[in-house]
């Protein structure tokens, strides 16, 4: 009985739930892709901040990040040398595909080749989260951990076989998904990941069997992450680095997050501009979705005025009535939108893409600014009816 | 001493905004005093006010100038709320359009009408039971109005006007939109109720409604006119 009630109840209603359903799903979809790249730009951020990036002067397309030519082992041996410097680590970055065009976008698949006989400097990310397999260990070679996107878009799981430059490798492990360039990453061993620049690179090759340049393995680094002692500024400590070891291009941390901030200026404003629009699109539908349920009931709230119900009892009906309609629908709204989402990220992980990020905090604000709305509109419309005398709100309800 | 009469009213008037021009005066210094069994019936033709002065008593509605008293209780002036509590526990309503809420079962709306009051429990569920039985409803109290006849519906929201068992009964046409029979067994109540010590006070445009009344007011150019009552005339 109760149950049939509640269902009688709620059907009456179904389209107030839908209609703010709709709402409240399209403020979270545009949140939750806003909530993404945020979450892209944080990530960057936060990496850039954690360690100091030293590149061989240059314009070596190739060394994607750090953007410079060849780092040679006296250079970073001197750079060791430093005062301040805690850590120092040869890397070798590339791009997967070096063709211009997926050089020139923001989501480039990049082999990133790490010597692991020493720690990673970077104060944030000072091991990268394996979500299955293991990270690499010293020595090993022709294994490679790869990142989320990578292993979705390739097909990868722990224990296939990836060939790059014609060279097969062993997937020991994939990343968990940090919503940022890891998550496009393809981690080999600084030997490998040199092997593949010569393989890459017609130039250095030519460069290399001329003989003209006396260069050993370990010069073929494009650049070094660099950590800092405690206590020690690392910008401070990076403008020291470019002083004292010339030829070099030292990003100095600080320098760098505010060119990366700059640089998404316009995905930032974007952002800001596609929220306000959500929040005033959505916010006034449901606000007028809540108010309309309210008002279509005027008649009932009259009859319940006529049989004793105080402005407090009925207020409270009101309000308890149109909360109850808003937490569905936002909950409706809340569910559609992830499944949404989730359906539409499952097919742009094909090509290495995720679009949404549904985060805690924009759950909890959805569901807050449908409750604060909600209220809102409910005690407007509630305010208004009890004003109006039983007869008057009969009337009108009855004309409606 | 005589008892206490359950309605009196003093000098109501009421007008409503017109579209254009001055305000149109429905009821023009309407005096009544219905007391304890009392049936009283007021006619007129439509749109003479009948149901607005029925609001005005029922405290549905404020009027401009008058006065009302529930026994010893000036009420038309109480505040908003206080107005709503004496609704609850001296008023019952009978309107034409019976007025039930639809996502209410049948037995749920005559309820509704002990929840604005603060009463609740077994007693006042098995009394809303006894009255849907009496009323011949007791085997439709879990469907919806939808799901009821218009004679039905009626009959449940005449249960819920004496749930409460109110001093004084007000019933707008409430035949209005019923059958023959449908009708007969709402005024048959009506008629009970003032039998049972009960105030009633009935607008209708039904002989039969007049035929029971202990007195038959017409209201005309906003004024209340006494006729003599079926009643009075065969006593």
């Amino acid at each position: 009985m109760v149950a049939r009630g509640l269902l009688h109840a709620l059907r009456g209603y179904a389209f107030t739930v839908a209609g703010i359903a709709i709402g409240v799903a399209g403020v979270v979809a545009l949140g939750a892709m806003a909530e993404r790249i945020v979450a892209f730009i944080d990530g960057g951020d936060r990496f850039v901040l954690g360690q100091i990036s030293v590149a061989g002067r240059g314009m070596g397309m190739g060394a994607g990040f750090t953007a410079g030519g060849l780092l040679p082992a006296a250079k970073v041996e001197a750079i060791r040398k430093v005062d301040g410097v805690a850590g120092v680590q040869p890397q070798v970055m590339l791009p997967l595909n070096p063709s211009t065009s997926q050089f020139m976008t923001l989501t480039q698949e990049i082999v990133l080749g790490f010597d692991l006989s020493v720690p990673m400097p970077n104060r944030f990310y000072a091991t990268l989260p394996v979500r299955d397999g293991r990270f690499l260990r010293e020595g090993d070679r022709k294994r490679t951990v790869v990142g989320a996107s990578f292993a979705a878009s390739h097909g990868l799981h722990r224990g296939a076989t990836l060939v790059l430059e014609g060279q097969r490798y062993e997937v020991v492990g994939v990343l968990e998904r940090m919503m940022t360039a890891p998550d496009r990453f393809v981690i080999v061993s600084i030997a490998d990941a040199r092997e593949q620049w010569v393989a890459k690179d017609p130039m250095l090759r030519t460069l290399l069997a001329s003989g003209a340049a006396a260069l050993r393995a370990d010069d073929l680094n494009t650049g070094v992450a660099v950590g800092w002692r405690a206590g020690e500024d690392p910008d401070v400590l990076a403008h020291r680095i470019r002083e004292q070891v010339p030829g070099v291009n030292v990003q100095i941390p600080s320098e760098l997050s505010a060119l990366l901030r700059s640089s998404t200026a316009f995905f930032s404003a974007l952002l800001v501009g596609i929220g306000a629009l959500a929040f005033v699109i959505g916010g006034l539908s449901l606000a007028n979705t809540v108010a309309a349920a309210v008002f279509e009931r005027i008649r009932d709230f009259g009859v319940k005025r006529a049989l004793g119900a105080t402005d407090w009892q009925l207020s409270g009906e009101v309000l308890a009535e149109a909360l109850a309609v808003t937490v569905s629908g936002g909950a409706l709204g809340v569910g559609f939108a992830i499944a949404l989402g989730s359906s539409i990220d499952r097919w742009a992980q094909r090509s290495g893409q995720e679009l949404f990020l549904f985060s805690p905090r924009l759950l909890a604000g959805a569901i807050v600014f449908s409750l604060a709305l909600g209220t809102a509109a409910a005690a407007y419309a509630a305010l208004r009816i009890v004003r109006l005398s039983p007869a008057e709100a009969i009337r009108r309800g009855n004309a409606a | 001493m005589p008892p206490e009469p359950a309605l009196r009213a003093r000098g109501l008037v009421k007008r409503f905004p017109a579209p254009a021009g001055p305000s149109i005066e429905i009821l023009r210094g309407v005096d009544l005093e219905v007391g304890p069994g009392d049936m009283v019936v007021i006619e007129g033709p439509s749109g003479s006010g009948k149901s607005t002065l029925l609001n005005v008593l029922g405290l549905l509605e404020e009027p401009e100038a008058g006065e009302i008293w529930f026994g010893d209780r000036a009420v038309s002036r109480l505040s908003r709320s206080a107005r709503s509590r004496e609704r609850g526990r001296w008023l019952g309503f009978v309107f034409q359009a019976f007025l039930l809420l639809p996502s209410l079962t049948a037995i749920e709306n005559v309820l509704l009408a002990a929840r604005y009051v603060g009463r609740a429990g077994g007693d006042v569920r098995r009394r809303a039971e006894l009255l849907l039985e009496r009323l011949g409803v007791a085997h439709r109290r879990d469907h919806y109005p939808a799901q009821l006849s218009g004679g039905e519906q009626q009959r449940v929201a005449f249960c819920r006007a004496i749930l409460n068992d109110p001093p004084l009964l007000l019933a707008d046409e409430p035949t209005g939109n019923l059958d023959d029979d449908n009708g007969a067994v709402i005024l048959a109540g009506l008629r009970d109720r003032a039998r049972a010590g009960g105030a009633v006070v009935v607008v209708s445009h039904r002989a039969e409604a007049a035929h029971d009344a202990t007195a038959v007011f017409t209201l005309a150019g906003g004024a209340l006119t006494r006729r003599q009552s079926v009643k009075e005339a065969t006593r």
